[in-house]
Formats: structure tokens, C-alpha cells, sequence
């Protein structure tokens, strides 16, 4: 390919630039959060005497330890059973091809495009109702219901295209179909499993309506909802609030960045599907 | 013999057993949770929607009249306009600038820099959407950053409080939308470039054309399915946006910034007109779908 | 590739969704847990909270310590007692009080606007502890905001339904170095003497007035409120705020108020970026000496004394006459019990403990910064001269005298500020919208709200 000296320059600018205002952002909470406490900083200045001390007293004053723990939690319980019940459902519409599969899974494909808000206040009443409110229970329940169409069409799209073969030769070893999806399916499934998680992960930590509404205790509460709270009570402090901020997106951060590769591919694929 | 053509006769001998009942078991489970979760609320959405109810008394039926306030109510159509004003920054920006990004960055694809940049463009789909908000609400405040910059490059004249005022107050909320949603879409579709057969370009390249022609005739169209993604992606986002706004304006100054999300949560639990807060959620559903199943439509059209 | 699928059976997922979704044909609100409706509180002997273990449920405003202050030195003297105490923004408060009372019934808890929560019988009817304790023997205009008639209509009649941990005022604060800098030794007695003031400001390049009216909460309703105060007399906002018959605020006095605050838009009185700015931003600024003058309460003195020891001065809004009455808003810092509160009882006596404890007039003073509740003999703590909460006791004094008690035209109906005032104040700021016309657009909110519910 013939690339132009001039283009490949141009080409090379716009990333930059395009990384700049990207980062942009978090630069600004970053200098903001080292000025003294109870200042009113003005745009990108790096304080005198920076005040490292922040970020402890963020720590502390957001109750990090925690809000960790309770996202923590609130993952654990969604992530799991999401996938768990997304990859059987998809395993019997995609490779069973269950009598009737097709139109439920029309019926999932029809929640793929849901807006949390259409549902948010039925599913007030009825977590009050059941008695849930002001629990974890709020916000895990309705998400895996929330998140099965996805799930659902996500694991569909990988069973799809498993050869069938493969459960031919192992009915004829005599296993049942539990043991056929045990042994041979959910072992190759890994990938799609594991990109399902990172972005179930990632939805959980980062939801915010249901916990708004749904739990009132920000210790109770993702991440995401709790920065909400946190932003309501340090909304005078702007230098605590841009440290707290800070503190707060950094597990994603993290755990991005680490398994940043699984992240992009999993993004990709995952907009590309649903 | 290829995958596709072995597969269907053992579905249809050996597991038929599995397509059965043993079959259902697998998909009850999801099924379940969905019917409680999902189909159930969206029912008693639009039951609730034809009522007036304060969520606390008694419900009196009221018909349709719900959805006639949607649509005569300033306040909330002005909601549903904001919305679609919205989907210009939301979408429009991030993949009309995504593209071109992605058509510039292609030919220095294998560099160092443009690892980096997959990892930094990444990083505003990582954080939490209300994050986002309070960097931008900052980073836009009258002594912000961004006035900063304009006061730098000589343009001090047109420095404001980007989120309070009437006139920029929604594009600055869809400048942040455009901030988050800029990146996935730039390496969606440079994905998708990297699948174009390059005999198309040399071939293309031989008749004579130059880069523009080369990028409307054929980076284009063989984008077209990671085109409607995006679309469709962000689309989405600019409909159903709640966490942003809830955070960055709280739908001011002088509702501005209103969006359906916002409105329904407001109507629902500060103002305690649940009627109304379901048919806004209702004609929202209905919007998502309405907008999504054409760009769906035209993106497998165009595949075939 | 063909699938073929037998409609028949494939019928089943449907009816199975559809046989859950039948759960959903009663009317919404028919079996939902209804609110007791408000049993009158015991009578007879004076309440307390007993001496086994108990833990009150507590739901305060976040960034006002007196709350939390209060009952800390309460489970000091009561170890029996403890507090689950949960914190958010008056915004936000607003929002969830409907459900949080009827879904999760604090003891104690903040309170916006009371009207509609007393009509769907979310809050305790508080007249037997009234008669238990003798609070219906402090003086009448303490309590007057938090009576209200059967149904919630009008307010400043009828049975108790809150009561307040102290009477909260709003004025004008000033930075005293700035104040200097202009040339403004005493505060300014009329209206035109503070006109003067701004215009000096003005010109020597300091921002006027500091003041919030972005996002949800339009912060100009102070100034204008204020405004009012000095055109016309306070009983009809009083009368329009309690929902009286035939009340509006659409007179000529509010118009002159407007057209005034107007004015003082169009002079550039106000910070340019007054539509963008909260309450949280207005206050770090003006601790950090970036304006002249802020309407504000006196909730914010004890913070003041702190943040800017003797660098602030409070003043009420002066009248347009030399020697005019005063007048200004002023509202207890509003606390009620929840219908279904568990421990309904010891909220009470806590309430009562707050506007009688020595130790807990000298809290409310010290750090809530304004005039306790209880009887008009109690006990006052003093306060040194210098600093601006000593001001702020004072202009309370003045205001009982001068009768200029008026509660917060924000506080008229639930729904008022957030969807009338807030939006057609920063309308105003924008040049959006006419005085007449503001006025003109919450009267007819009003009445809409009013009719609505």
C-alpha cells in the first residue's frame, strides 16, 4: 500500500489528538483532586503544594472498603446465575433447536433493545412487594432478568455454530443431554462465556438507575449508584469530590486494564451482536 | 462436508428426546426470570399507563388520556424532541468522526501508537457513565477546562457555563455523550476495515481513483452491517439516556435538558403521577424499537 | 437452512409467560400495603423511649451537621438509643419522601413540602404529643407552618404534622473584606441603599451577588422572595403559600419584586454562570471570597464562623422604606414522624428533648446556627458578638417582632419548585421569559397542581 508521508503524519496526529481529549477528563479530576481541600480550583492549575492526603480521606469519607465489597457482592450474585442460565437457554435454541425455540427467542430478541426506564416503576412496586427493597436482592434479581435477552442471544449465536457431530458421538458414548452440555459444550463455550462475563461485569458495576431507585443505603448500592450518593454529599468539597470520583472508577480501570485485550474483543463483538 | 449441512440430521434423530421436554428444562430457567423481570413490568407499564394512580391510593381508569398529555404537555414532548436532538451529537458524531479516524488511522494500523490508542479510546466505555458526568460537568463549568482552552486559543468571547446555558446546554450533554460513545465506535469500524479485501482498493487504485473515491466506493459500503451498530448503538444511548444528564444538568436550565428517562423517573417518584411516568415509558419502548428495527432491516438488506 | 416448527406446541413459552403476566389485571394501588390512616397520637402520659436497647431510623439532609450533632449528644444522655441515620440532598429527599414513607417508614426524618404527604396519610398527626408535652403552649407562630388542615388543605391551621429542630431564616451574608473594599461599612438600610452597594460593587469588578440557580434548584427564588418582602407585606405570599382560598401571587408588589430582581439580571448583579451554578458550588465560592453579597439562611451561620471566622456579616433584607417593616423567609427546619414509624414515641420525645435539653439549645445554636424551637422563656446560649450567628439570632428577634415570618414560596406545593419556579427563574436569566409573564406561568402551575390533586 502506497501511505503518503504527509498521511501517515496527519494519521498520527488525529490519534493523538483523539487520546487527548479522551484523557482530557480524568487529567482534570486527577489536578483537581490534589488541590486543598475546600477550594474552588479554576481549570487545569497544579496546586502549590499538592495534597496527596486526598485520595485517603476520599477513601474513607466514600466508605470505599465498603462500596467495594457490596459491588463485589452485587456481581457476584448477577454475573454467575446470568450466565449460567443465558448458556442453557442458548444451548437448547441454538444447538437443541427445542421445539418452539424460534419463538422464544423472538420473545428474548424483542428485550434485547429494552430501555431500563420502561420498566423501572412496575419493578418498584413489585420489589416492594416481595419485599426486596433496600437489599442487594433489588437490584440482583431484576438485572439477570434484565440481562437474559442478551445472554440469551449471545450464548445462542455461539451454539449456532457447534457442529453437531459433536453431540452425535457422545450420545452414542450414552451420556443424557445434561452431561452432553456439561462435558462437551460448555468446556468450548469458554470464549463466549468469558467475553459474556467481562461484559456483564462491567453492566453490573456500572448500573444506575435501579440503584437510585431501588436501594436507598449507598452502601448498598454498585459502584455507580454509590458515586451518585457520594456526589450529593461532598458536592461542596470539589477537590474530595474529583478524588472520590476518581477512586471510584478505578476498579473498572483496573481490571481493564489488566485484561484489557478480552475487554476490546468482548466490546467489539458484543455491539457488533446485540 | 461442511458444518452446516452435518448438523442438521442428528438434531433431527438423535436429540430429538433433547427438543423436547428435557430441551425446555434448559430454557425455563432464563425464560423465568424474564417473564418476572422483564415481560411482567413491561405488561403492568402499559396497564399502569392507562391509569391515573399516585402510586399510593387508589387507581381511577382514565383510558388513553395519559398518552394525549405525552403528546400535548410541553414539558413532556419537549422531552422526546430533546431526545431525538440528542441522537445528532450521540450518533452523527461519533460515526461520522469514527470513520474518519478509522479511515486516517488504518494506514499506520500496525504502529505502536495505535495499540496505545485502542486501550485509551476504550477507557470512557469502561467507567461508569455518572463518572463521565461529573468529569464533564467540571471540565464544562464556567472556570472549567474547556473555557480555558478557548480563552488560550483567543476565542475568550464565546467562554460560558456550557451546561447552563439555554443555547448550549443539550449540545454540551451530547458532547459528552459523543466523548463516551466516539471510541467504541472508531474501533468498531476499524474492525470492520480490517476485513475489507484489499484487492478492492489496488483494483479501485488502478482505475484511477483517489481516496475519497476510494472511501465512498467501497470503505462505505463494506462498512455498511458495523455502520448500523454503530447507529443503532448509539442511537439507543441517546433515547434511553438517563445517568448523564441526571448527573451533569438535572434536565435545567428550563428543562433543556429534559430527556423521556429522566421525565419518567421524576413523574414516577418525585411527582407521583405513575400514570403518565408509563405512557412516557411506553411511547419510549415503542421509540427504541421503532428506531431500531429499520436500521437492523437496512444493515442485513445490504448485506446480502 | 429450514427449522421447522410446529405452532402447536411451540405455543407453550407464551403460555407460560402469559400465565404469569395475569398476576397484573387488578388495578394498580388495589392491593398494594395501604398507610394506616393517622391514628392521634397518645395522649395521656408524656412519651419517652423507655430504657431497653432501641435503634431509630433516621433519614437527614446531607451537608448540615445539626441533625447528626443532635443525636449524638441524645445517645450520650440516652445510651439506650441509637441512631441508623441516612444521608442525602434535600433534592433528593424531595423525590423519595412519598415512598420512602409509605414503603420504608423512617422515625425521624427530614421533611420538603408536607401538604401531600399529610393527604395520603404518610405522616404521624402529632396533636397528642402536642397536648402531652405542651408544645401547643410555645409561641403559635413557631408552628404555624406545620399545621394543616383536613386533607392537607390549607396549611397554617389544623393539626401538627412536623415539627422543627430550630427556626430558620434567610438574609443577605457579606464578606466583610469586600465589603471594605467598596466602601460599605454598615450594612445598607433600604433597598436603594443595597441597589447602591451592588452598582459599587459593580464597577470595582467584584461579583455582586453569589447565588445558585442551576440544575434543579432555582437559588434566585431567595433574592426574589426577599424582593417581595421589601415591596409588599408578607401575609398574602403566606396566604398563597398555605393554599388559601383565592390566594395568588400574581400581584403588583411581586411584580415590582420581579421586575426588580430583573434589574438586577440585566445589571450583571449576579455571577454570569448563575444558571450553571448549585448550591454546593455557590457556597465553596463564596467561602472563597468570590462574592459580596449571598441570599442565604442562617443555617449556613455556625459553618461561616468557621470558614471565614470574622470575615462575614448577615443582615436581613432591608425594606424599601427607610424604617419599613422586615420581613423574610423563615421555616423551622422541618422533621416529622412517618405514619407507620416503629418507634413513634421516642421520635417524639427526642423532638421535644431537642427544643428543651440546655445542652441542646447550645448544639442548635452552635452549630445549626439559628433560634431554637420551644417555649419563649427557654433557655438562651450566648454567643460572642463578633461572630455572624450572634447577627443571625438577632435578625431572628427582629423579625418575630415585625411579624415577617413567611414560609418559602418554593414550599407551596410539593411539586412548585422543581416545576415552576426553578425553570422560569433561569428562563428569566436567560431573557426567556417577561416578570409578568413568570408570574403569570407559576400562578397558573399552581392552580394546575392544586386541581390536580
Amino acid at each position: 500500500m502506497i501511505t503518503g508521508r504527509r498521511e501517515a503524519w496527519t494519521g498520527r496526529l488525529l490519534l493523538i489528538l483523539m487520546m487527548a481529549v479522551t484523557l482530557l477528563p480524568f487529567l482534570s479530576l486527577f489536578v483537581t483532586a490534589l488541590h486543598p481541600s475546600g477550594t474552588y480550583p479554576a481549570g487545569l492549575a497544579w496546586p502549590g503544594d499538592p495534597q496527596w492526603g486526598n485520595f485517603l480521606r476520599a477513601f474513607e469519607a466514600a466508605n470505599m472498603g465498603a462500596l467495594l465489597w457490596s459491588s463485589t457482592l452485587i456481581v457476584l450474585g448477577v454475573v454467575p446465575i446470568s450466565i449460567v442460565l443465558g448458556t442453557m437457554a442458548g444451548f437448547a435454541i441454538g444447538h437443541l433447536r427445542v421445539i418452539g425455540g424460534r419463538l422464544v427467542f423472538l420473545l428474548f430478541v424483542l428485550g434485547l433493545t429494552l430501555p431500563f426506564e420502561g420498566v423501572i416503576t412496575p419493578l418498584y412496586y413489585q420489589i416492594r412487594d416481595m419485599g426486596l427493597l433496600n437489599t442487594r436482592w433489588a437490584i440482583i434479581l431484576p438485572l439477570i432478568g434484565l440481562f437474559m435477552p442478551f445472554s440469551v442471544f449471545w450464548m445462542r449465536a455461539h451454539f449456532v455454530n457447534m457442529p453437531g457431530e459433536l453431540s452425535e458421538s457422545a450420545r452414542m458414548d450414552g451420556a443424557n443431554v445434561w452431561q452432553l452440555f456439561r462435558r462437551i459444550h460448555v468446556p468450548l463455550a469458554m470464549p463466549a462465556i468469558s467475553s459474556l462475563g467481562i461484559l456483564l461485569f462491567l453492566w453490573t458495576w456500572n448500573q444506575f438507575l435501579l440503584a437510585i431507585v431501588l436501594v436507598d443505603d449507598p452502601a448498598k448500592r454498585t459502584m455507580s449508584g454509590a458515586l451518585g450518593a457520594f456526589q450529593g454529599q461532598w458536592g461542596t468539597d470539589i477537590p474530595l469530590l474529583c478524588a472520590g470520583s476518581l477512586l471510584i472508577l478505578t476498579p473498572t480501570l483496573v481490571i481493564f486494564l489488566v485484561f484489557q485485550r478480552h475487554f476490546v474483543k468482548a466490546l467489539l463483538q458484543g455491539s457488533l451482536k446485540g | 462436508m461442511t458444518p452446516r449441512s452435518a448438523h442438521r440430521r442428528p438434531a433431527a434423530t438423535r436429540l430429538r428426546g433433547a427438543r423436547g421436554l428435557a430441551g425446555w428444562l434448559f430454557i425455563l430457567p432464563a425464560l423465568a426470570f424474564y417473564t418476572v423481570f422483564v415481560l411482567r413490568p413491561i405488561t403492568l407499564t402499559f396497564q399502569y399507563s392507562l391509569y391515573d394512580w399516585n402510586g399510593i391510593g387508589p387507581s381511577t381508569w382514565v383510558g388513553l388520556a395519559n398518552y394525549g398529555k405525552v403528546f400535548t404537555d410541553p414539558d413532556l414532548f419537549d422531552s422526546l424532541v430533546n431526545a431525538f436532538q440528542l441522537i445528532v451529537f450521540f450518533s452523527a458524531i461519533p460515526v461520522v468522526l469514527g470513520l474518519a479516524i478509522a479511515a486516517t488511522i488504518r494506514r499506520i494500523a500496525a504502529s505502536r501508537l495505535a495499540l496505545v490508542a485502542r486501550t485509551v479510546l476504550f477507557l470512557p466505555q469502561v467507567i461508569p457513565l455518572v463518572a463521565a458526568g461529573i468529569a464533564w460537568s467540571w471540565l464544562l463549568a464556567s472556570t472549567g477546562v474547556v473555557n480555558q482552552l478557548l480563552t488560550l486559543a483567543g476565542l475568550s468571547g464565546v467562554t460560558r457555563a456550557w451546561l447552563g446555558d439555554f443555547a448550549t446546554a443539550l449540545p454540551a450533554v451530547g458532547m459528552i455523550g459523543a466523548w463516551v460513545l466516539l471510541g467504541l465506535c472508531t474501533l468498531l469500524l476499524l474492525a470492520g476495515m480490517s476485513k475489507i479485501d484489499p484487492a478492492l482498493y489496488e483494483a479501485a487504485r488502478l482505475d484511477g481513483a483517489g481516496p475519497w473515491r476510494e472511501f465512498v466506493s467501497i470503505t462505505v459500503p463494506s462498512l455498511r452491517q458495523e455502520i448500523a451498530v454503530c447507529v443503532t448503538v448509539t442511537v439507543i444511548a441517546a433515547l434511553a439516556s438517563f445517568d448523564i444528564v441526571y448527573i451533569a444538568t438535572q434536565g435545567g436550565p428550563g428543562n433543556t435538558t429534559m430527556v423521556p428517562g429522566l421525565q419518567i423517573f421524576y413523574l414516577a417518584f418525585s411527582e407521583r403521577e405513575v400514570g403518565t411516568a408509563s405512557a412516557l415509558a411506553m411511547v419510549l419502548m415503542l421509540l427504541v424499537i421503532a428506531c431500531a428495527l429499520p436500521i437492523q432491516w437496512f444493515a442485513k438488506d445490504g448485506g446480502k | 437452512m429450514a427449522r421447522r416448527v410446529r405452532s402447536g406446541r411451540s405455543g407453550a413459552a407464551l403460555v407460560i409467560a402469559l400465565g404469569t403476566l395475569a398476576a397484573a389485571c387488578a388495578a394498580p394501588g388495589g392491593n398494594s400495603p395501604q398507610p394506616q390512616a393517622t391514628a392521634t397520637s397518645p395522649a395521656s402520659a408524656a412519651p419517652a423511649c423507655g430504657s431497653a436497647p432501641i435503634t431509630m431510623s433516621g433519614y437527614f439532609e446531607t451537608g448540615f451537621p445539626l441533625p447528626k450533632a443532635l443525636t449524638t449528644e441524645f445517645t450520650k444522655q440516652h445510651p439506650n438509643v441509637t441512631w441508623n441515620v441516612r444521608e442525602d440532598q434535600f433534592a433528593v429527599i424531595t423525590q423519595n419522601a412519598p415512598r420512602v414513607l409509605a414503603d420504608n417508614p423512617p422515625d425521624l426524618m427530614r421533611l420538603p413540602q408536607v401538604s401531600e404527604l399529610v393527604k395520603d396519610d404518610l405522616l404521624k398527626n402529632l396533636d397528642g404529643y402536642a397536648t402531652a408535652f405542651g408544645w401547643d403552649k410555645w409561641p403559635a407562630s413557631q408552628l404555624e407552618q406545620l399545621r394543616l388542615g383536613q386533607g392537607g388543605r390549607p396549611r397554617g391551621e389544623g393539626s401538627l404534622y412536623a415539627l422543627g429542630l430550630n427556626m430558620s431564616m434567610t438574609g443577605l451574608f457579606y464578606n466583610k473584606k469586600l465589603a471594605a473594599q467598596i466602601g460599605m461599612s454598615e450594612p445598607p438600610a433600604t433597598l436603594a441603599e443595597l441597589d447602591q452597594a451592588l452598582d459599587k460593587a459593580k464597577q470595582a469588578g467584584l461579583t455582586p451577588i453569589m447565588q445558585f440557580n442551576g440544575g434543579a434548584t432555582g437559588g434566585l427564588a431567595f433574592p426574589l422572595q426577599n424582593l417581595m418582602a421589601s415591596y409588599g407585606p408578607a401575609a398574602p405570599i403566606n396566604d398563597w403559600i398555605f393554599q388559601k382560598p383565592g390566594a395568588t401571587i400574581d400581584t403588583p408588589a411581586n411584580l415590582q419584586a420581579t421586575q426588580h430582581l430583573e434589574k438586577w439580571i440585566k445589571a450583571g448583579y449576579f455571577q454570569k454562570d448563575v444558571n450553571a451554578v448549585d448550591y454546593a458550588t455557590m457556597m465553596s465560592r463564596f467561602i472563597d471570597g468570590q462574592g459580596l453579597f449571598m441570599f442565604n439562611g442562617d443555617w449556613e451561620s455556625g459553618n461561616l464562623d468557621k470558614q471565614m471566622a470574622g470575615n462575614v456579616g448577615f443582615t436581613l433584607m432591608p425594606p424599601a422604606e427607610q424604617g419599613g417593616k422586615r420581613a423574610a423567609m423563615s421555616a423551622p427546619l422541618t422533621f416529622g414522624i412517618a405514619a407507620n414509624a416503629k418507634n413513634a414515641d421516642c421520635a417524639a420525645f427526642f423532638l421535644n428533648w431537642v427544643a428543651t435539653d440546655k445542652r441542646a439549645r447550645e448544639i442548635g445554636v452552635e452549630i445549626g446556627g439559628s433560634r431554637p424551637m420551644g417555649p419563649a422563656d427557654a433557655y438562651m446560649p450566648d454567643v460572642a458578638a463578633d461572630k455572624v450567628t450572634a447577627s443571625t439570632l438577632a435578625a431572628g428577634a427582629d423579625i418575630a417582632k415585625d411579624d415577617g415570618a413567611m414560609d418559602f414560596i418554593a414550599n407551596a406545593t410539593g411539586a412548585i419548585y422543581a416545576k415552576s419556579w426553578t425553570p422560569n427563574l433561569q428562563k428569566l436569566v436567560a431573557g426567556k421569559q417577561t416578570p409578568q409573564g413568570l408570574l403569570k406561568t407559576v400562578q397558573s402551575d399552581y392552580a394546575g397542581q392544586l386541581e390536580g390533586n
